[in-house]
This record gives structure tokens, sequence and C-alpha cells, in this order.
């Protein structure tokens, strides 16, 4: 094995490689926040849609209808597949690959998304509502002042989860050919026909950002705990 | 001040109010007691429409609020209501939940909203928790905040929904005595409670109500010391 030194140099230095991996990575990581920032956006939409009420008489609203239809049918469907339509079907003439991919993320994250904030409002008394109804606020004003901020901390956890999961599902994008961290280090190694120093290297560097965020949450999540005084 | 005809309510088959017609003059402190289960919350819930009612006519001072079109959030804002789980905003310090809905409604402003806030805390003897959190207080503070929190609308009447159900033993005499001192103050109310001396001590009128009608009502001295119903002698036989 003393020619590890050599297959490291290979993979990572050579021919400025390691430039690659930084590009790929550069890219998973933007992909990530655009299509997070979009699936939070879409999940709280989707998540009050869900949650309108319905009038006398009617069991349920049309949004709330809606909002369960895109929720069945984007979890309901493989990711990849619901790129590869974006990119070969709906979105055929474009070429930003990037930003279909972004979005293409965006609208899965979304259902999973409203599902943690539908579940975060729910968790959320219901006396609390009824105790701002009762002093004369309307259910949108009780909703902004005191629901939701509640519902931020329940659902803080799984939302990080979900994010987590979301950077890890980027590494499909190759299939749309953009060059992301998984697909450099796929194409390194058919280059140096060594594939254990690229792909193990790339599998590093997914796991300590996804540990470094990990810790993140974890102490924003204590920080919001502080008003419960628990 | 509120004028019930006739109100019905179900919860999908399960008849809650069958018929309950009352009527509440300003000044009234009226008590309402039952068995669980009679239909005594969700006749005090309807009053404000937490609880819509199927049927029946609820008037406020004048004012139809059974009527879709009426404005019930403005209604609210007149009615005060105490709930049994005190439901503080446990996002709101105990300032801002007292001063969050005169302000935000443009009933005051914010440093109008705060003196008051801070002279009905000091009534209650809790002037010095104006900045705590609700989860660090205790049960029967934090009733005393939630009724203060409806003072500060200065309500034309005031619900209680078993407001000392969930307390402590040892802290239902400081909710009680808050609640006392309201009543002698002139302040209408409306009580639904299991604390039969309570009942018997404050109010003017006690309706005993059971599967959702009213059985029975009288002067408290009366009503409890001669039942005419075989209904409320059961029940007060088994509370007293």
């Amino acid at each position: 094995m003393n020619d590890l030194g050599t297959r490291f140099y290979n993979a990572f230095i050579a021919k400025e490689r390691y430039m690659l991996y930084l590009e790929g990575l550069g890219l998973t990581i933007s992909i990530s926040i655009t299509a997070g920032i979009i699936g939070i956006i879409l999940g709280v939409i989707l998540a009050l849609m869900r949650l309108s009420e319905p009038k006398k008489g009617r069991k349920r609203t049309i949004l709330c209808t809606i909002s369960t239809a895109y929720s069945d049918v984007i979890r309901g469907t493989p990711s990849v597949l619901q790129l590869l339509i974006m990119w070969f079907v709906i979105f055929s003439s474009s070429k930003n690959g990037f930003l279909v991919a972004a979005l293409s993320f965006g609208i899965n994250s979304g259902a999973y998304v409203s599902e943690i904030i539908r579940a975060g409002i729910l968790a959320v008394d219901k006396g609390q509502m009824e105790a701002g109804l009762s002093l004369g606020l309307t259910k949108a004003q009780t909703m902004k002042q005191i629901i939701l901020p509640q519902a931020v901390k329940n659902v803080l956890p799984p939302i990080g989860n979900e994010f987590i999961t979301l950077i890890k599902e980027t590494a499909i994008v190759g299939y749309v050919s953009l060059s992301d961290l998984t697909r450099v280090a796929n194409q390194v190694s058919s280059r140096t026909y060594d594939a254990f120093m690229p792909l193990i290297g790339a599998a590093i560097v997914y796991f300590v950002i996804i540990k470094i965020l990990t810790l993140l949450l974890g102490k924003l999540e204590r920080n919001l705990r502080k008003s419960d005084n628990r | 001040m509120i004028t019930v005809k006739d109100l019905y309510k179900s919860f999908d088959d399960l008849k809650v109010l069958n018929g309950i017609s009352t009527q509440i003059d300003a000044g009234e402190k009226i008590s309402i007691i039952g068995p669980s289960g009679s239909g005594k919350s969700t006749f005090l819930r309807c009053l404000n429409l937490l609880d819509e009612p199927d049927s029946g006519e609820i008037w406020f001072e004048d004012q139809l609020i059974t009527d879709p079109k009426t404005d019930v959030n403005k209604v609210r804002e007149q009615m005060g209501m105490v709930f049994q789980n005190f439901n503080l905003f446990a996002n709101k310090t105990v300032l801002e939940n007292i001063t969050l809905a005169p302000v935000l409604l443009k009933l005051k402003s914010k440093e109008e909203a705060y003196e008051n806030a801070l002279k009905l805390l000091g009534r209650v003897g809790l002037a010095s928790k104006a900045d705590s959190y609700p989860s660090s207080l205790s049960g029967g503070q934090k009733q005393r905040i939630a009724i203060v929190r409806s003072l500060a609308m200065n309500p034309k009447v005031m619900l209680f929904d078993e407001p000392t159900s969930a307390l402590d033993p040892e802290m239902v005499g400081e909710v009680l005595d808050v609640i006392k001192e309201l009543a002698h103050e002139g302040m209408t109310m409306v009580i639904v409670t299991h604390e039969m001396g309570f009942a018997r001590e404050v109010s003017t009128r006690v309706l005993f109500i059971d599967e959702g009608i009213i059985m029975e009502e009288n002067k408290p001295e009366e009503l409890f010391s001669s039942p005419k119903t075989k209904r409320l002698q059961d029940f007060l036989s088994k509370v007293l």
C-alpha cells in the first residue's frame, strides 16, 4: 500500500483536481440552499392551505384538496423521476440546469416540509387559538402572533432533518448533467481508474458538512427553547 | 344584557344542548352547575361563539350575535373569557400577554396598555411577574393573570369556564378571591363551576344544567336548600 500517496495525489491534487471538487461542492451547497428556501416557502403555504377551515356544511376547502393532492403526487413519485421530468419535459427548452434542479428539489421538499409544518401547528395547544379569539383577535392575528412562533420551535428539528435529506438527495443532479460533488467524484474515478479515493473522499466531505449542520441546529434549538424555562 | 333563545348544539351524533333559553341582566352573577358532560361548558362557549350553536338565537345588547353577518371579533372584545387551563400565550411574557390584544386591536396605545396592565397586575399581587414567561408561574398565578388579561379589554361581561378545576387545592382560594372581588365591583359574570360553596356565596342566580337543558334555576339559597327536581337533589347529594 505504499502507493497510497500516489493514489491520493492522482485523485485530488494532480491537474488541480481539487478545484473540480470545490466547484462540485459549491454546486451541491447552492442547489441545496436554493431548494431549501423554495421548499420552506412552499411548505408554509401548503400547510396553511391544508389547515384552512371549510365553510359550514362542507367537509374541506378547495385549497385543502389542492394541497393534499400536491403532497400525494410529490411523495408518491421518485425524486429522480421528478428531476428528469422537469428537465426533459416541463423545462425542456431551458438551458439553466441549476435553476431547474433547484426548483425541482424545492417542489419536492415543499411537500415534506408542509407535512412537518402542519404537524407543528397542530401540536400547539388549541387553547392558545381559543384564548386569542376570546380576546377579539382574528384567526390570522392569533396565527401570526401566537401559533406560528410556537410552531417554529416544534418544527425546527424535523426541518433540519429535511434539509439534511435534501443535501444528500441533490447527489442525483448528475442525471441532468450538472457537476455536483458526487458527479465530480465519479468522473475523477473513471478518469484515474481508481474509485476508492474520490468516492470515499466525497463521502467524507458530505459527512463533515452534515455533522457541522447538525451541531449548529442543535445550538439554535437550545437558544429558542430558552424562553420555555423548562 | 344577554338573551338566549332555544339554543341547540350537537357534536356529530352527540346532542349537547337541547333547547336552552335564559336571560342574563347587567350586574348579575350567574353560576352554572351540573354533572360533567351535561353541556354547561358548551353553553358558556356558545355565548362568545367559540362553539357555534346549530340553531337558536343569542342576543348581546340588542345585537343578534348568532347572525352570520355579525362581526364576531367585535363581540368577543366585549366579553372576557377565562379558561380551565389558563391558556396564557406561551411565547409571550406576562406583560405581553395582557397588552397584546388591546394594542393590536388599537384600543389603547402601547404606553396606556402597559400602564393599565401593571396597575391590574398590582391589584392581583403579581406586579413582580410582569416580565416572566407563563411556564415559570404556578397555576394560581397563571389563572390570576388570565383574569387580568381579560379585564385589560374592559369587557362588559366575564365568562369563567371552570376557572379553578385545574388548580392544586391550595391555590383555589387565591383565584376565587379575585373573582369575588370582581363580583363585588359589579361585574356581570357567568361562571361554570364545581365549587358549590363559591356559587352559593357569590351568585345572584344559579342554573342547574343537565342533559343539555336548564333543569332548574333559582336564587342560590333556595336552589341549594330546597331543590325541586329529583335530578338536582341527586346531584347535590353527591357533591355537597
